[in-house]
């Protein structure tokens, strides 16, 4: 039972870093809010659906079109959405999540929900780890959930837009002067968000149908992941990852599944009572200095 | 180098800069004294193109309160309407006023986004040449932007200005807010930078004793108007600017 529950507690851990990896890059590396993200990775989902079983595409070309047209989606977000509200968090947030539930909603009017509606495995089979079974699928997710997080560090420190990402996120108008297009990275770095939604989709949704409700489940889970880890640090959105996602597991195990839900809920709770800049979140007051 | 022709610029009814001309010639360290609220931040703004950046998100949300006339013209290309990261490419480069930093980011990381329009090797190149400016900082590479004292941070800021390789740096009260020490040191930093470099230069500041002697020509601006300009000797013999600016 504990070895289950260790193992499942770091594949469901994994799990929830990837989906908070995106909605971390754009939300705290480079500031810009993108409360459609669960809709997003929903949407991902039926699209790569809508490819492989209405107009009969190879599920890797699928996928890899699904992944760019999302982050084009959230290319387009950005430039007739977000662009006018920039800086205005409050509105940023509204707007997106108003976006977010118009596409999700409308899945639901089509009625898009039941067993049919599922994406393949990567490969079929399972492997014994001790006296558990795991399916490749899970260890897809695994293995692909850390190249991404390890990518994504990389990434923002290593290069010239990931290093912009970085600088806007902290002060736009000094970035704005050391000739960053400041839009155009905000863009770029919604665009990346939206494309590792569908990223995260394509792995995760084959474990189960797509349903319209984990697109918001998802929101969820992502928005604690970074309320936990403290906005702004990779390194945060995997600790607090692994903090969740055994959290989930052990409830899941000795209290019921149907308590698994209410962690994320109950640990924003407690995060933003107790330490409201998160586990790893900066001391803002301490670095502003005039 | 660069020019300015009737500069006025309103805010909603304030006009912040009334009428206001200027040249700078290829090579030249030219100064803006004026007191708080004289127009001098206005200026680095319309010069470096911010104000256009903030007029443009005005616009995008409904307002429209900013105004300009005039021009400002760079190597005879009027740039008055020109996108800040374009002036940057074009080798125009602003260090706004109180040291703009990115507090999260380490000093070398600091650096290294500055350089984002510039190659990696011309990066690395000024940041040798920066702690040649400033070898005290040369312990403190890892140590968080945000934690550096006051004096540190101008100096860091100074860097990230210059690793974006500009060919004229505008300095917007370089010496705001630091101490004796420090500002001596920061002078001689950016007359070290005009001797080594040649680079051209425009700063802003409300006292003017520390850079007059360094400067070839200098503009001294109230209430948004020019009322006074001469070479850095000149001013310095100027009884009113040694009343208003001389912090005697």
């Amino acid at each position: 039972m504990l070895e289950v529950t260790l193992i499942y507690g770091f594949i469901n851990s994994v799990i929830l870093a990837l989906i908070a990896l995106g909605f971390s890059l754009t939300f705290s590396i480079s500031g810009v809010s993108n409360f459609a993200y669960g809709a997003l990775f929903i949407l991902a989902g039926y699209m790569v659906w809508i490819f492989v079983n209405l107009l009969s595409i190879p599920f890797a070309v699928a996928a890899i079109l699904s992944v760019l047209l999302t982050a084009l989606l959230g290319a387009g977000l950005y430039r007739f959405v977000l662009l006018r509200l920039r800086g205005l968090v409050i509105s940023e947030v509204i707007a997106t999540f108003g976006v977010g539930l118009a596409i999700l909603e409308f899945f639901r009017y089509l009625g898009w929900t039941g067993f049919e509606y599922t994406l393949p495995v990567f490969t079929d089979g399972s492997v014994m780890i001790g006296n558990t079974y795991i399916d490749h699928q899970r260890l897809w997710i695994v293995g692909a959930g850390t190249s991404l997080a390890v990518g994504l560090y990389l990434f923002t420190h290593y290069t010239k837009v990931g290093l912009a990402f970085r600088g806007i996120a902290q002060d736009e108008r000094t970035a704005l002067t050391l000739g960053v297009n400041t839009d155009r990275i905000a863009g770029i770095s919604v665009a990346f968000g939206a494309g590792l939604a569908a990223t995260a989709a394509i792995l995760i949704l084959p474990r189960g149908t797509i349903a319209v409700n984990e697109g918001y489940d998802v929101l969820v889970n992502a928005l604690a992941v970074c309320i936990i880890g403290g906005l702004g640090s990779t390194a945060g959105v995997v600790a607090a990852s692994f903090m969740l996602g055994y959290a989930q597991m052990f409830t899941d195990s000795y209290l019921g599944p149907h308590w698994k839900m209410i962690v994320p809920l109950i640990a924003i709770l407690l995060i933003l009572a107790v330490r409201p800049s998160g586990l790893f979140g900066k001391q803002k007051e301490l670095e502003e200095r005039i | 180098m660069l020019e300015t022709a009737n500069l006025m610029v309103f805010y909603e009814n304030a006009l912040a800069l009334n009428d206001f001309s200027m040249s700078v010639q290829p090579g030249q360290v030219v100064a803006i004294i004026g007191s708080n609220s004289a127009g001098k931040t206005t200026l680095m703004n319309t010069l470096s193109g911010l104000i256009i950046d903030t007029k443009i998100k005005e616009q995008r949300k409904g307002g429209e309160r900013i105004t300009i006339y005039g021009s400002v013209k760079y190597d005879g290309e009027d740039i008055t309407e020109l996108y800040p990261n374009e002036r940057v490419k074009r080798g125009m480069v602003l260090c706004r006023e109180r040291h703009p930093i990115f507090p999260e980011s380490d000093l070398m990381e600091n650096l290294r986004i500055a350089g984002y329009l510039r190659k990696r090797s011309e990066v690395e190149e000024t940041i040798r040449y920066f702690f040649h400016l400033f070898p005290t900082l040369d312990r403190l590479r890892m140590r968080k932007a945000g934690f550096l004292s006051g004096g540190e941070q101008q100096m860091l800021a100074l860097g990230m200005a210059l690793a974006a390789k500009p060919r004229l740096l505008l300095l917007d009260e370089p010496l705001l807010g630091l101490s004796p020490i420090m500002q001596k040191s920061l002078v001689d930093a950016i007359r070290t930078i005009r001797e080594e470099t040649g680079l051209t230069i425009v700063i802003t500041e409300q006292f003017a004793r520390p850079i007059l002697p360094m400067i070839d020509h200098g503009y001294v601006i109230e209430n948004g108007m020019l009322t006074l300009e001469g070479s850095g000797a000149d001013l310095m013999d100027n009884p009113e600017v040694k009343a208003a600016y001389f912090g005697v």
